[in-house]
């Protein structure tokens, strides 16, 4: 099944204020350090974002939401993306469109 | 007869170099030394540590002074590499540089045999022997000098030809312009805004133009192409048919306007591909220049009427010139085409929004709207597919255009500036977006631009659902998950190829084409703006690839080099050529057949046909010479006199004692005639059964190693053959062979 590009969905997450999300060039550091031993994040889920695939970013709502924002990934990460602050943002948008809240 | 040569030289100075190590690690040159030193003629012989070293280059000067040596023989590298450098030795000395010769030690001995030092040396040897018999019999020779016009026909008015002509003439060189269109400025003026100048390619060739026309040694003609090229370096022959603009010269400017307005014929435009139609009576663009519109005869068709009114702007009467140019060198700035997708390719021609870049530039200069509009709709996403026609691997296109990424990059910059709302996502193989180009991908990217990267094996498939267009793609970061975008417009990033009509022109001029079809240079890196052919010099994307920066760099190159060989009013050519001996040749026609430069013609000579050889145009190729049957033919240098010397020279026995290396040979046959006993002793005892090479010892009372030696020669010569092993597979059992 191949996933569309929504560009809406993606003029959305920019307005929310993501930045820095295209900078990932999927090396994997984040996911090796991350104390949740989170294997999506965030180099998958970013790229979702940036494709703006709404399913595919709610599909990982239990990742987002598991995240602690510890930031120990963005310490590591050699392309200086601001990981936690995306990871928010996306919080954000999954409460917004698809919880309604 | 070679002793009765008269003007032989016997005073011959022979330099061997040892390169350091790269020639005297392999080939033993004080071997050679010995070997030459004593060979008639020669009066010196030294090896160097560098003969090209400026020490060493003084340290023979000196010694040709002192002894006033004849001829010079070097051994060194390839001639390539230094035959000019001892040449201008000899020069500086006092001898004709053509009383020098080169020996290849490095590259055709030391290089290549370094398993057989003492066969290089022996080579070596047999190569400076051969080397010193054809200087002995060599004699001096001179340049050949030819008068030049110091004028130049630059075939092609776009940035290339323009700059080069400006150039030219600031030097005091006079220049033809030969323009095939109407108007000069090429592809450039259908380009819009250029990255870095922040002109745009019309901007750029107005301002050449008023350049051009301040000079009056520059002779600009439109519409003109070449018909033929006689004639040699120094002296072409150029035919030039000019087409008719068909508008009266003093014309009336209002006037023509009004006939401009009225005409109705109309016809697609090619300038803008196609995107919108034009009148018969027309003009590239606004500004196009020379500032006179053309009349397009085959699609013009005004009534009488419409002739009777306007007779004094327009008279369709005018006549087809021809021009006869001479000039002393060609250069050719003809420029690329742009490579038009085959129908089908991403879905081009199929779909009416798939469109070429640069008919995306067309659509963004003509668009006078607020918003991008594309037959009448608005245009909000588009997507550039990159590498089209370019970097083929299967394909005949195999190189990379070099200006395509920053095009489209620059394209997608220039549309987010103009309009708002508009998202270009990229659909890339390799940015190469080289040099300070970078800065526009970062630019680019910072715009959020997105970025798709594709391999060739699976390249983005385009198709129709409904009214929308699908471009679906295996994203790299998504490990190859498939995706789809659906934009307004895809924009298929097309690349150089070249022009159509180079075969053509390439027939005419006799420049050689490469394996990319584009012109080709001399060497890539040393020679880059000239051709095989003398006096026809290439600049400019004729050539391969170039965005305009690299094209006028090369134009100015091309200058240079013009003005440097024809501004003197005379050239100076290489005097190794072939000459005819008048009263053997009997006209059979068959050099004219091989000779590669068509510098053999026919001519009259005492009452019978022979043939000459144009000394301007004869490369001293040597095809000419095997196939003349009267043997009338010779090249200066190469004759064979000296051919035969050099090969007597070569065969002369070359004895050298071996010191320290053994060259190892095949002993077994010998031994096996003088030790018949040994065998004979083996045969015996390996009679009744097969046995060990400890059995055999046993009963023979030889030596475990002379029997060991001897049952390998007997296996190698088919006397005995080994068997099985034993139990503890630690020695062979050997049989008589049957």
């Amino acid at each position: 099944m191949s996933l569309r590009i929504n560009f809406e969905v993606i003029d959305k997450i920019e307005a929310l204020g993501s930045k820095g999300m295209e900078k990932c060039y999927n090396c994997g550091n984040c996911i090796g350090i991350c104390p949740m031993e989170l294997d999506i994040l965030p180099r998958k889920i970013f790229r979702y974002a940036l494709l703006g695939v709404h399913d595919k970013i709610v599909e990982e709502k239990e990742m987002i939401f598991s995240c602690l924002l510890c930031k120990r990934c963005e310490e590591s990460c050699p392309s200086d993306v601001p990981i936690a602050e995306n990871i928010r943002i996306l919080r954000y948008y999954i409460n917004h469109e698809e919880f309604k809240i | 007869m070679i002793q009765n040569f008269k003007r032989m030289k016997n005073k011959i100075g022979v330099y061997i170099c040892q390169c350091g190590g790269n020639i005297s690690d392999y080939v033993d040159v004080e071997k050679v030394r010995e070997a030459v030193k004593n060979e008639p003629g020669v009066a010196l012989a030294k090896h160097m540590m560098f003969t090209c070293a400026d020490s060493s280059q003084k340290e023979m000067i000196d010694d040709i002074k002192e002894n006033k040596l004849d001829a010079l023989v070097v051994a060194s590298c390839s001639p390539k590499l230094h035959l000019y450098t001892f040449r201008n030795v000899a020069e500086r000395a006092g001898i004709n540089q053509y009383n020098y010769i080169q020996v290849n030690l490095r590259e055709q001995c030391s290089w290549a045999h370094t398993d057989k030092p003492k066969d290089a040396t022996i080579k070596g040897i047999g190569l400076v022997r051969a080397g010193i018999a054809k200087v002995r019999l060599s004699k001096a020779l001179e340049k050949i000098t030819i008068s030049s016009y110091n004028v130049v026909t630059i075939i092609g008015a776009g940035v290339s030809g323009m700059r080069a002509a400006i150039e030219l003439a600031d030097m005091g060189t006079d220049v033809y312009l030969i323009e095939k269109d109407h108007f000069v400025g090429g592809r450039p003026t259908q380009m819009e805004e250029l990255f870095q100048s922040k002109q745009t390619g019309k901007e750029i060739t107005e301002r050449l133009f008023t350049e051009i026309k301040k000079r009056e040694k520059i002779k600009l003609f439109t519409g003109a192409e070449l018909e033929s090229l006689t004639g040699n370096i120094g002296n072409f022959h150029a035919k030039v048919k000019i087409k008719p603009r068909y508008i009266i010269p003093d014309y009336d400017k209002k006037k023509l306007k009004e006939v401009i307005e009225k005409c109705t014929d109309e016809v697609p435009d090619e300038f803008n591909f196609g995107l919108i139609k034009r009148k018969a009576i027309y003009k590239n663009y606004d500004k196009a220049l020379p500032d006179i519109p053309v009349i397009d005869k085959d699609s013009f068709n005004p009534d009488d009427k419409f002739l009777e009114t306007y007779k004094d702007c327009i008279d369709l009467n005018q006549k087809e010139k021809i021009l006869n140019l001479k000039s002393g060198a060609i250069l050719l700035t003809t420029g690329f085409d742009l490579y038009e997708p085959n129908k089908g390719e991403y879905g081009y021609g199929n779909f009416e929004n798939v469109i070429t870049l640069h008919q995306l530039k067309r659509i963004i200069e003509l668009n006078d709207n607020e918003k991008l509009m594309y037959n009448n709709k608005d245009v909000k996403r588009i997507v550039f597919i990159y590498c089209v026609g370019s970097r083929q691997t299967k394909g005949e296109n195999k190189y990379c255009s070099r200006f395509c990424c920053t095009a489209a990059i620059h394209s997608s910059i220039i549309i987010k500036k103009r309009y708002k709302d508009i998202r270009c996502c990229h659909i890339y193989r390799d940015m190469r977006t080289y040099g300070k180009q970078e800065i526009l991908y970062n630019e680019a990217r910072d715009q959020k631009d997105m970025f798709f990267k594709f391999n060739e094996e699976e390249p983005p498939i385009i198709e129709k659902e409904g009214d929308n267009t699908i471009v679906k793609i295996k994203d790299v970061l998504l490990e190859g998950q498939e995706i789809e975008l659906i934009p307004d417009l895809v924009v298929l990033v097309t690349g150089m190829i070249p022009r159509k009509d180079t075969p053509a022109l390439a027939n005419i001029v006799k420049a050689p084409i490469g394996l990319d079809k584009f012109f080709n240079e001399v060497h890539p890196k040393l020679r880059p703006v000239e051709t095989v052919i003398d006096g026809v010099f290439i600049a400019g994307s004729c050539q391969g690839p170039k965005n305009i920066t690299e094209s006028i760099n090369s134009s100015l190159a091309a200058s240079a080099k013009i003005h440097s060989i024809i501004s003197s009013g005379e050239i100076k050519l290489e005097p190794i050529i072939a000459t005819i001996n008048k009263d053997t040749c009997e006209w059979c026609g068959k050099c004219i057949e091989v000779c590669d430069y068509d510098a053999i013609t026919k001519t009259e000579y005492n009452g019978k046909s022979i043939a000459t050889v144009n000394i301007a145009l004869c490369k001293g190729g040597g095809m000419c010479l095997p196939v003349c049957p009267v043997d009338a033919i010779e090249i200066t240098g190469y004759s064979n006199l000296e051919i035969e010397s050099m090969i007597d020279a070569i065969n002369k026995e070359i004895k050298i004692e071996s010191t320290e290396e053994v060259t190892p040979v095949d002993e077994s046959e010998h031994k096996m005639k003088e030790m018949p006993e040994i065998w004979n002793k083996i045969i015996e005892s390996l009679k009744q059964e097969q046995k060990s090479i400890s059995q055999i010892a046993e009963g023979t009372n030889l030596s475990l190693p002379v029997i060991t030696y001897h049952i390998m020669t007997m296996v190698k010569y088919g006397y005995v053959n080994p068997t099985e092993m034993n139990d503890m597979d630690e020695f062979y059992f050997y049989e008589l062979k049957k």
